[in-house]
């Protein structure tokens, strides 16, 4: 299958930081990847590359087979990438329902266009939304008041609510309970089975091992591996600079 | 109703849009601005213009302070907002600073330190409203469409997206939305409404000068909007009616001599915001609980 979103050589220094160093990936539509990889692999620093939050020293990203050279945030979420936060980032003073209209309001004037017609749609999208991750009786809750696992359904059903067709999601399943995961996995299964091609960086092995259709293995900003996860875990070189990373 | 009560339901009409004005920025949009007395200054010079030397009617020295304090600040809004939220009110402050000198200075259009006097009395459609009453009928009846305006886009996708960008920039963008051009817009939209307040103000008090536009009062008009509330329809009506209030109260307690007044004032304001700040930080009208 021809990836949807393809990065080549991707790179970023901070300082004398590598961060990211010549990383190449691709995200085929309908499979999940999952990114793994020990604390400051370069994971979250390889999602800002490609939405252009921070900007890439060298590299391109190619989506459906278009280069996009000048990549901002804003213009990547227009094109169907969407991504969450490892730290969710939350519009906290709104309600649930709020965070997920907004989400799909991007337009910057004073009204969105398309009228009346239009924001029931979207209406309707974010009551799906919320329906899907189970937030609805929680729609006139403010997010900051949310419990840990509600407050990581919300920040999916922001994305979820966007129709996007790739989905780069960090760490959005650490710490939640196991019917939580559970349920956070069938979402993701689902919308993988309807062609969205998921991105996802996860420390639980077990989850990985579950739920990802592949992995890419990253340390210190290189790509160590790549291929089917039962490969990939077995191998002990790998395991051993997972875990002792992590230990240490 | 006194002369005196409705002279202060005048002017607490104008300061009533003002702070709700400068909610727009503070509250929804969480951009704060302590320059907001320049707009609401360049609004009244205008007006003042336009009723010396066109017509002193209501609706154009309002409307025309409007246009004048929206062109500003469209042209210092798009490099302003560059800076990051700490630089910002810095940067404003430099603006307000720059802005007395200039309103002293320009005698041409301000009438340097002893200000634009003899404004005649305001009209409306070249009838007479100089009449007090006539008069604040009229301001109220801008301040309500005002709030109805304000209060429709701040609860559309507009407000949505400005407080999704206040709460977190990161995450706004992430959804697509355009940061500078939604702040831009934000700052324009009130300092619209500041302007239109100093066309009023022009007209209202008959003589404009320097000292109504200056830090302290754009001191005051943010103290309005942080007492009341920020990010509420009522917070900063109820902010300005207190602050206004506040003054004309104190002269009715025994015990304090005229001149200690403007220290006791700003002793309470000052005291008023601190507390509020510690304890309830979304002001009388916000939430109870803090904003995290
Ligand atoms: N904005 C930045 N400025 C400077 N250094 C940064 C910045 N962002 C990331 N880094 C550095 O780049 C490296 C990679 O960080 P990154 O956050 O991408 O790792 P990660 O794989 O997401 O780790 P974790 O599992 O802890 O989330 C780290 O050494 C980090 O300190
Ligand atoms: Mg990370």
């Amino acid at each position: 299958m021809s990836p949807i979103l393809s990065v080549r050589g991707l790179a970023k220094h901070f300082g004398g930081v590598a961060a990211v160093q010549g990383v190449d990936l691709d995200l085929p539509a309908g499979l999940i990847t999952a990114l793994v990889g020990p604390n400051g692999a370069g994971k979250t620093t390889l999602f800002n590359l490609i939405t252009g939050a921070v900007e890439a020293d060298t590299g391109r990203v190619m989506l459906a087979g278009t280069e996009l050279a000048r990549r901002t945030p804003a213009r990547m979420a227009r094109l169907g990438v969407a991504r969450s936060f490892q730290d969710l980032r939350l519009f906290q003073s709104m309600s649930v329902q709020a965070n997920v209209l907004t989400a799909i309001e991007p337009h910057a004037w004073f009204w969105q266009p398309g009228g009346r017609r239009a924001h029931a749609r979207r209406l309707q999208a974010t009551e799906m939304a919320l329906a899907e991750t189970g937030l609805s009786a929680l729609a006139d809750a403010l997010a900051a008041e949310l419990a840990y696992a509600e407050r990581k359904f919300l920040s999916l059903a922001r994305i979820l609510a966007t129709g996007a067709q790739i989905w780069l999601l960090d760490e959005p399943a650490s710490g939640l309970d196991p019917a939580s995961r559970a349920r956070f996995s069938a979402l993701l299964r689902k919308h993988a089975g309807q062609g969205v091609a998921i991105c996802l960086v996860e420390h639980n092995l077990d989850i990985v091992s579950a739920l990802a259709d592949r992995i890419v293995f990253l340390d210190q900003g290189r790509k160590l591996a790549e291929g089917e996860p039962q490969a990939i875990l077995r191998d002990p070189a790998l395991a051993a600079i997972y875990f002792g990373e992590r230990r240490a | 109703m006194s002369a005196y009560l409705l002279n202060l339901a005048e002017l607490g009409t104008i300061f009533a849009l003002l702070s709700l004005s400068l909610n727009v920025l503070i509250g929804y949009g969480g951009i704060f601005s302590v320059a907001h007395a320049v707009f609401f200054g360049v609004g009244a010079y205008a007006g003042a213009q336009i009723a010396l030397h066109l017509a002193p009617d209501v609706l154009l020295a309002a409307l025309g302070g409007g246009l004048a304090a929206g062109v500003l600040s469209f042209a210092l809004a798009l490099p302003a907002l560059r800076v990051r939220g700490e630089y910002f009110v810095v940067a404003s402050l430099g603006l307000q600073m720059v802005a007395t000198t200039v309103f002293t200075e320009a005698q041409g259009i301000t009438g340097g330190y002893g200000g634009l006097v003899g404004i005649p009395p305001p009209s409306l459609f070249g009838l007479d409203i100089s009449s007090p009453r006539l008069f604040l009928s009229v301001c109220i009846a801008i301040l309500l469409a005002v709030m109805a305006g304000v209060h429709a886009l701040m609860r559309g996708s507009f407000g949505r997206s400005l407080m999704a960008v206040r709460d977190s920039e990161s995450a706004a963008e992430a959804f697509g939305k355009i940061v500078p051009i939604l702040k831009t817009l934000a700052v324009v939209l009130g300092c619209i409404i500041a302007g239109a307040a100093g066309g009023l103000f022009a007209l209202q008090m008959s003589f404009v000068n320097v000292e109504s536009f200056t830090l302290d009062q754009s001191v005051l008009i943010m103290a309005m909007v942080i007492i009341g509330g920020v990010g509420t329809l009522l917070g900063p009506l109820l902010g300005t009616a207190l602050l206004l209030l506040l003054p004309a109260a104190l002269s009715f307690l025994p015990g304090i001599p005229p001149t200690e007044l403007g220290a006791v004032q700003q002793g309470i304001y000052g005291l008023a915001m601190t507390l509020l700040m510690i304890f309830r930080p979304g002001g009388i009208a916000g939430r109870a609980e803090g904003r995290r």
